[in-house]
């Protein structure tokens, strides 16, 4: 009788699964722990960040995008997709015209109420919070698996991991570096460990003097920078060969960065974003940081 | 015809004509063939579903909003005798936000958001009430004194959130701050807030023209004065709270909209009142059109516009009836 229970239980249990196969085509668990299942590889994609945009485009799934938010600059060909709002205020209107079989949205960037509204319109919703280079590498490849590009979406996460991996292999047994990384000028902010760009400065050997705040981008003054008195510094800026940022700091002669010439700079749009260029970002961080550590060794 | 029938005959169809022109106009265009097909119940399901679920909802919620507003600013002008005065002058909308911007602040869902914006509102109401009540006799004056210290403690508050809160959290803060329709969900709450609120202010109209005139005269006409500018406040705080909650604090309708309609129609509170509900909700749903779609895809907080419209449009009447 036992053993009739346990069959009929374990048939059945394979049924369900196998009927579960066949109904979804594609399941994917996105960042906020949600379920997505697919009938088919979706064709007609919205994206609600630019850095999500992109991403798709590295999993070669970028002619599937039929709409995206403004700022979706990279690559070239983003420019050309129609806009549905900036990401902070996206037009719910236009996105349901454009009919998409899947939306991807950007947790900490999209207004939440406006992508609950989605999913309650019935519409299927990636959302994506990627927070450092595992995380952008298994978001390559769930997009992938969405956009019916799987194959192209694990090897760009291959490439990724194995570029992050052979960098830090590279740099493990470097001298420490201080880094000071500045995310903006006005307020002053920086970023703490938890952040992508603290991954990339430690992959390089660099050590993020900022690191141990309790902010994910705390605002900090001038002053925290003058003590802490960083050996690098590196920033962004306003736009992707703009150096007048991290020139500022030669108001303070004093400052180890300034004595050393060690005032660098990284296009934001390679080390702000959660995409594949990041790879690009920390191997232009790296080879300015260990230009430094050459310098620092002949003198 | 009496004042306020003549004043319905114009405002009634022009309310309709806004709440048409925000379900008929967005950022994607639905052809008029296709807009009468979906109101006849049926249509493209893609269209249904932005005309019925979208828009409708959307248009309708401004409606109630705006009205409430309006409603709330002719009360509190009433009982302050103050021109000045708006729903937010005794610092209900930074008791709202401060509790939206806290909400929003812990990463809660839209729905807590509100529920926070409702008891902050709450709560700035009661601290008003409280200490402008104190010892000895009150006066408005001193109603609007504490609300305007109390609503400079809530600035101070909001200005500290900003500050301290993650980048991320900013535009949908900022959005809250200037108002914004795009979270409004069914519309049913804030429209029957809006009728009780109307139903409930039309029989007190003669009460409320003699407090106009002043407590003096009021009184020796035999109203219990005190008890009814106590009642007057809290009713306009309970409208502001329900409009604030759902679309943050909207600017402008308020103050605007029962000067434009004095300047129209004269003082009678018995039409001032009513018309003050439809022309807030049609001002507002007029501007949450032009939100939506001025330069779609891009979508802009509604109080933008309502400052935009309203100030002109208040000019062009002031110059208008000083002139005459």
């Amino acid at each position: 009788m036992k053993t009739t229970l346990c069959l009929i239980l374990l048939l059945s249990l394979g049924v369900m699964g196998m009927g579960g196969e066949a109904r979804a085509a594609i399941a994917v668990t996105d960042d906020e722990g949600r379920e997505l299942r697919l009938e088919k590889p979706a064709e007609r994609i919205v994206s609600l960040a630019p850095h999500l945009t992109e991403n798709l485009f590295a999993v070669d799934a970028g002619e599937r995008i039929k709409g995206a938010t403004s700022f979706s600059d990279y690559p070239g060909a983003a420019a050309d997709i129609p806009r549905i709002g900036g990401y902070s205020r996206i037009d719910i209107e236009s996105i349901l015209a454009l009919e998409p079989d899947l939306v991807v949205a950007w947790a900490s960037g999209n207004d939440r109420g406006q992508v609950e509204r989605l999913i309650e319109l019935g519409v299927k919703v990636y959302i994506s919070e990627p927070r450092d280079f595992d995380g952008i590498a298994s978001t390559l490849e769930r997009l992938g698996k969405l956009s019916g590009r799987a194959d192209q979406g694990a090897a760009a996460a291959d490439a990724l991991r194995q570029g992050a991996a052979t960098l830090a292999e590279r740099y493990a047994d470097a001298a420490a570096v201080r880094v000071f990384y500045q995310v903006w000028e006005q307020p002053l902010m920086t970023v703490n460990d938890a952040h992508l760009i603290n991954e990339a400065i430690s992959i390089c050997g660099g050590d993020n003097v900022f690191g141990h705040l309790d902010s994910l981008v705390p605002r900090i003054d001038r002053e925290s920078v003058l003590e802490a008195d960083p050996a690098v510094i590196v920033a962004g800026g306003m736009g992707e060969d703009r150096r007048d940022w991290v020139e500022a700091w030669r108001k303070w002669p004093e400052l180890q960065a300034v004595r050393n010439d060690a005032l660098l700079f990284v296009p934001p749009s390679l080390i702000q974003r959660h995409t594949a260029r990041v790879l690009e970002g920390t191997r232009m961080l790296c080879q300015q940081l260990e230009d430094v550590r050459r310098r620092d060794e002949n003198e | 015809m009496n004042p306020l029938a003549r004043c319905l005959l114009w405002l009634l169809p022009l309310s309709v004509a806004a709440c048409a022109a925000g379900v008929a106009i967005g950022s994607v265009t639905i052809a008029p063939a296709a807009l009468l097909e979906v109101l006849l119940g049926g249509g493209e399901p893609l269209e249904r579903t932005l005309l019925l679920e979208l828009r409708l909802p959307r248009a309708l919620s401004a409606f109630a909003v705006g009205g409430l507003l309006a409603v709330a600013g002719a009360l509190m002008q009433v009982l302050l005798r103050n021109p000045l005065a708006d729903p937010y002058v005794l610092g209900l909308s930074g008791g709202a936000a401060t509790g939206a911007l806290l909400a929003m602040l812990a990463g809660l869902g839209t729905t807590l958001v509100s529920g926070a914006a409702f008891a902050g509102a709450l709560v700035s109401t009661v601290i008003v009430f409280g200490t402008a009540h104190g010892t000895g006799s009150w006066t408005p004056t001193r109603l609007l004194l504490t609300g305007v210290v109390v609503a400079a403690g809530w600035g101070a508050l909001i200005s500290f959130l900003l500050a301290v809160s993650p980048a991320r959290e900013l535009p949908g803060m900022l959005f809250w701050l200037m108002g914004d329709m795009a979270n409004a969900r069914s519309p049913w709450g804030p429209l029957a807030a809006l009728t009780v609120a109307a139903a409930a202010a039309l029989p007190f109209g003669r009460h409320l023209n003699l407090l106009a005139r002043g407590p003096q005269q009021a009184a020796a006409l035999g109203l219990p004065v005190r008890r009814m500018e106590w009642g007057v406040y809290l009713a306009a705080a309970m409208i502001t709270a329900v409009a604030v909650t759902v679309a943050g604090s909207v600017g402008f309708v308020g103050l605007i909209v029962p000067h434009m309609l004095r300047l129209l129609i004269g003082f009678d509170q018995r039409v001032i009142l009513p018309a003050s509900a439809l022309a807030g909700g049609t001002l507002l749903v007029l501007a949450d059109t032009l939100a939506r779609t001025v330069i779609a895809p891009e979508q802009l907080p509604v109080g933008v516009i309502t400052a935009m419209l309203g100030v002109p449009i208040f000019l062009w009447l002031l110059h208008r009836s000083a002139s005459s």
